[in-house]
């Protein structure tokens, strides 16, 4: 199959050109050798070698230089330094290419010639298996860092397609600390050669990478995505890391390598030594491989000596038997969650991400305000969701674009592994090609149409996949008929290497008003899909109350059922609490919550809804009696609006602003009470009278009383005063001064379009166009990118000519700005809010 | 002072460095606003949230010198020896010329506070603008403490110190990020990168140099003046009639 480089969705695209997707498996693979394919079967152990870095520095080279170049200007050296591994014992040979991807080599040398170079130098040492090596790019990918997947695989694939060429016997991804990058990593193999992979991570005392993936995470999503071997290196020494092994022992039956630092170096006498022996780290990597580990080697301060001393360990033995328990598993690169096989376990979706009947949701992807999206998502994981479900599917967007953009951002700032909901096969494949991690794709269903296209997404990307019980027949009325769908499910995904460990099936709720006889056959279908498939079960609960009165009621009533007949997954609203009265109160029941401590902290002190008359305040009448208090000593307060916003209270705008809405026009409030108090807070700003914080809070105020107008008057028609534009410009990534303007823009009534940080310049000409933008604000925080601000207003000049350009910054001055092509130059947020005024008059 | 071993800095949860309060609010431009107590208590829990779930780590390690190369363009260059580490400028010229070695400090915040900025500006503006003058409060404690570390340990080398100096002071260009990291092997340590604009990322880390003397040290003096800062001519600490530094 053949892959672009830069195509967000290149396997949906080889499909429908026709051409079959055939799974990995070692069938597909160049293996070298019959011992090598044991190796890779689990059958035996190997040894790799051991510090390249570590002895090419006591050889003299200077700390930040690049070793790779090594390969051309000393090719004898570098044999060397592989033969006396090689003499020690290592059938494995890692090449000296670590950092040779293209971003490293700055232009110093061809990837290419690089590669060719040190396989060669690794051969000539006698090297049995030669493992071409592939390091971290060294730049950080989105959304933290600025570096876009397309280009790490871009890179990736670079030196993959090299070592390939160059002769090498396998791959070997090494000392990754970002699960997106180690996955861009591994594709670009996969796509680019046909080589095994060996694939491992780097972990801190914290037992997690410096983003935070724990070894199970790695070892699912490693394991999903098809590496041959995954594991563990550099991080620490070997007694630390049996703990970090054992746990990747513990959720792939794949064979698991560590290759461990020899401690910390420091100085002895004009040397530099590590602080573990040779004896006690092949000690240490004995009692390793007597848990299981089955592929050997060294990282940091490992030299031959240590490598001779695993070849006895390894001597002769085979790797240590071991038995996996099967479990269904999905991960985000900082949280897994794992429902083991015999176990009662269960997650709770979250269906918040999703338009349908939701206009504020649907104005947010419409307008690419992916913050509101966000922090639906934010809020669901607060609200307990275990999984997030994701579906952006709105006539008139780019599903594909919008769907990667909201995964991107949803992954910076919630924790929770992800469920792609889609349609289009597209859609799907961009989300999840970038996703860093094992997702859940919803859904495949029984139709031969939507088998050929989502399960090779599934299988190639590593997903987990939720199959619907309908066909061309449409949904089958009897528990019979959806077991019969979801079994021909399971068996299709079992022909592209998914088995029933990655498979939610969702057995499709009717509604009860209409489907009432449907009710139960669904729960004993959930039994039998459970029991005879060994899958696990996901169910979109709420279908249950369609046309019926008390629909939570309802609901939580059917959820309990489900969750008693063997549901493990239901979809759901967390934001519900009497949808997750039942889940915590299950969780006692299936023995999650061992000792039912959880469910006390909760329910300890918890009244009864059912329980009495609450002592509630009789409706409509007096305020809460905190705003009561304050209220009734100032009393008569003329202005409560101004008085709230100037002294940034949000918590009691609503109601300030509920109550003066019965008897005040909302253009009128706005208008008179509102924006002059906006102003007023400008003005003391500008005196020095109020500092930023104060600045920020009474903003928050304003937008308080301002989405309470806009939740009781949707109709009011709230002025649009115009479109602006803001971006932080492209190199430079500190965005507080602009989220700052954000703030009170919105405030004053503009429709903002944040465009973020480290943002190139034709996607805000792009916006500019797009969203008729009459303003542009550019925020620059460095010398160095100024440069970029200038560029940027140039090109905005150039094809948007009518658009004007503020620009602020630390490092700005108004001459400064001028000379760069500004319109406007502010010193501060309050000072754009009055060029705003100015521009859209 | 032995050259060559880096120095972890990884403090315990009960030993992280506090949180200057008053730093804090001079990044957010406090110039002695009253503030409301509801304010008030937003600013105290960013700012003992910070230090409950930030963990600051750093390294550091000494280098030899070497002064006596020069650049591109025939302008003063120094070299930490044995890496590729170069940093031309007049400031870190004399800064460093005269020094017996250099002490080398990078010092992170981490991932995680790269991720809560994140989240909460999209999510929180306030928090946010809180929550970025609280780290920067931080990763400056902490590097205070680091910085100290290596004051005693060349007082027991019986050397002299300066005060520290980053790259982006006076003429000294942040293009020497890129060899100041790699020198320290700061990527595999820390976790920390830089960008193709030679930024830092995670965004709240720090490095510095602080020149070690047999003699008399050039640049002794406590605190950087405004006279070396770029940004004098629009400062709006300033533009107050304070100063950044306090």
């Amino acid at each position: 199959m053949d892959f672009t480089l830069d195509s967000a969705t290149p396997l949906t695209a080889a499909l429908a050109s026709g051409e079959p997707y055939a799974p990995r498996s070692l069938g597909s693979l160049r293996i070298a050798d019959a011992d090598l394919r044991a190796v890779l079967e689990g059958r035996r152990s190997l040894l790799f070698d051991g510090g390249m870095g570590t002895m090419l520095q006591a050889a003299g080279l200077a700390a930040g230089e690049l070793p790779e170049l090594l390969n051309l200007t000393d090719p004898e050296g570098i044999s060397a330094v592989h033969a006396a591994y090689v003499a020690a014992g290592s059938e494995a040979v890692t090449t000296n290419t670590f950092g040779a991807n293209a971003r490293k080599l700055g232009g110093k040398a061809e990837v290419e010639e690089v590669f060719r170079a040190a396989v060669g130098c690794a051969r000539r040492a006698g090297a049995r298996y030669v493992a071409a090596d592939i390091g971290p790019i060294g730049a950080l990918l989105r959304p933290m860092g600025t570096l876009s997947f397309a280009e790490a695989y871009g890179l990736f694939a670079q030196q993959a397609r090299a070592a390939a060429r160059a002769g090498a016997d396998l791959l070997i991804i090494e000392t990754m600390t970002d699960l997106a990058e180690i996955k861009a990593a591994v594709l670009a193999c996969r796509e680019n050669t046909d080589l095994p992979i060996v694939a491992t991570m780097t972990f801190e005392e914290d037992g997690r990478t410096f983003l935070g993936t724990s070894p199970e995470v790695a070892a699912v999503t490693l394991d999903a995505l098809g590496v041959e071997a995954l594991g563990i290196n550099c991080s620490l020494g070997p007694a630390e890391l049996r703990g970090l092994a054992k746990r990747m022992l513990a959720v792939t039956a794949k064979p698991v390598i560590v290759q461990a630092n020899a401690g910390l170096p420091h100085v002895e006498d004009g040397r530099t030594v590590y602080g573990i022996d040779p004896r006690a780290y092949a000690a240490a990597v004995a009692e390793m491989v007597s848990d299981g580990v089955s592929i050997v080697g060294g990282c940091c301060g490992t030299t031959p000596e240590y490598i001779r001393l695993l070849a006895q360990v390894l001597a002769g033995s085979a790797p240590t038997p071991r038995t996996v328990r099967p479990a269904f598993t999905a991960a985000s690169a900082q949280r897994l969650v794992s429902l083991p096989a015999g176990s009662r376990a269960i997650a709770v979706v979250g269906e918040r991400i999703n338009p349908t009947g939701k206009k504020r949701l649907q104005r947010a992807l419409r307008d690419g305000d992916l913050d509101y999206v966000v922090g639906q998502g934010i809020s669901q994981q607060e609200q307990g969701a275990d999984i997030l479900d994701v579906n952006v599917g709105l006539p008139g967007i780019d599903e594909a674009d919008v769907i990667a953009r909201v995964c991107e951002q949803l992954q910076a700032s919630t924790l929770l592994p992800l469920q792609i909901d889609s349609t289009d096969p597209r859609a799907i494949e961009a989300a999840v090609r970038a996703y860093a991690g094992k997702p859940i794709i919803n859904s495949v269903n029984g139709t031969r149409e939507s088998l050929d296209a989502v399960l090779p997404i599934a299988a190639h990307y590593g997903a987990d996949v939720v199959g619907l019980t309908l066909d061309d027949a449409g949904i089958p009325d009897t528990a019979e008929g959806r077991f019969d769908v979801a079994r021909r499910i399971v068996e299709e995904a079992a022909r592209f290497g998914i088995g029933p460990d990655r498979i939610l099936i969702d057995c499709l709720v009717m509604t009860a008003s209409t489907n009432q006889a449907q009710a139960l056959e669904i729960l004993r279908a959930v039994t039998a899909c459970r029991e005879r498939l060994g899958v696990r079960c996901a169910l979109g609960v709420s279908n249950i109350s369609f046309g019926l009165p008390a629909r939570e009621l309802m609901n939580a009533t059917f959820l309990a059922a489900a969750l008693g007949a063997g549901l493990d997954a239901p979809i759901m609203n967390p934001g519900s609490a009497r949808y997750m009265d039942v889940v915590h109160s299950f969780r006692v029941l299936n023995g999650e919550d061992e000792g039912s401590g959880a469910y006390i902290e909760r329910y300890g002190g918890w009244t009864d809804p059912y329980k009495g008359a609450s002592p509630k305040a009789a409706p409509g009448g007096a305020p809460a009696p905190a705003v009561g208090a304050d209220a009734g000593g100032e009393a008569g307060d003329a202005d409560p609006i101004r008085r709230l916003i100037l002294t940034g209270r949000k918590g009691e705008m609503e109601e300030a602003t509920e109550r003066l809405l019965a008897t005040c026009d909302a253009m009128e409030l706005i208008n008179e009470r509102f924006i002059p108090a906006l102003d007023e807070v400008g003005v003391l700003f500008d005196q020095g009278r109020y500092f930023l914080p104060q600045l920020m809070a009474s903003a928050e105020a304003a937008r308080a009383g301002f989405d309470t107008i806009r939740r009781l008057m949707p109709a009011a028609g709230l002025s649009e005063k115009g479109a602006v534009a803001l971006a932080t410009v492209k190199g430079d990534i500190h965005d507080i001064g602009k989220n700052i303007v954000k703030m009170l823009l919105d405030n004053y009534g503009y429709t903002v379009f944040d465009l973020g940080r480290d943002v190139d310049p034709q996607r805000i000409v792009d916006t500019v166009r797009e969203r008729g933008v009459r303003l542009v604000g550019l925020s620059a925080l460095m010398t160095t990118t100024v440069r970029s601000m200038e560029e940027t207003i140039a090109l905005l000049h150039e094809q948007v000519p009518g658009v004007k350009v503020l620009v602020g910054g630390a490092v700005l001055t108004p001459e400064y700005a001028e000379r760069i092509g500004a319109d406007y130059y502010a010193k501060d947020a309050a000072e754009s809010a009055r060029i705003a005024e100015e521009v859209f008059g | 002072m032995q050259t060559g071993s880096p120095v972890l800095y990884r403090p315990e949860a009960g030993a992280r460095p506090r949180i200057d309060r008053a730093e804090m609010l001079r990044y957010l431009g406090y110039a002695g606003q009253t503030i409301e107590p509801d304010l008030a208590r937003r600013i105290e829990l960013v700012a003992e949230q910070t230090e409950r779930d930030i963990a600051p780590r750093g390294v550091w390690q000494v280098f030899d010198l070497d002064a006596d190369g020069a650049d591109d363009r025939g302008l003063p260059c120094i070299r930490l020896a044995g890496t590729a580490a170069r940093l031309t400028g007049r400031d870190i010229f004399r800064h460093l010329r005269a020094a017996r070695r250099c002490a080398v400090l990078a010092c992170t915040l981490g991932m995680e506070s790269e991720r809560r900025l994140r989240t909460l500006s999209g999510q929180s503006p306030l928090e946010s603008a809180l929550f970025d003058a609280a780290c920067s409060a931080y990763v400056e404690a902490a590097v205070d403490r680091m910085d100290a570390e290596v004051g005693r340990a060349a007082a027991e080398a019986g050397l002299a110190r300066n005060r520290r100096f980053s790259c982006g002071y006076g003429d000294c260009p942040i293009e020497a990020q890129d060899g100041i990291v790699a020198a320290l092997n700061a990527g595999r340590l820390l976790g920390l990168t830089v960008t193709p604009t030679h930024l830092l990322l995670p965004t709240k880390s720090v490095t510095a140099l602080i020149g070690l003397f047999e003699g008399e040290p050039a640049d002794a003096g406590e605190r950087p003046g405004c006279g070396g800062c770029r940004l004098r001519g629009s400062c709006a600490f300033r533009a107050r009639g304070t100063v950044c530094y306090g």
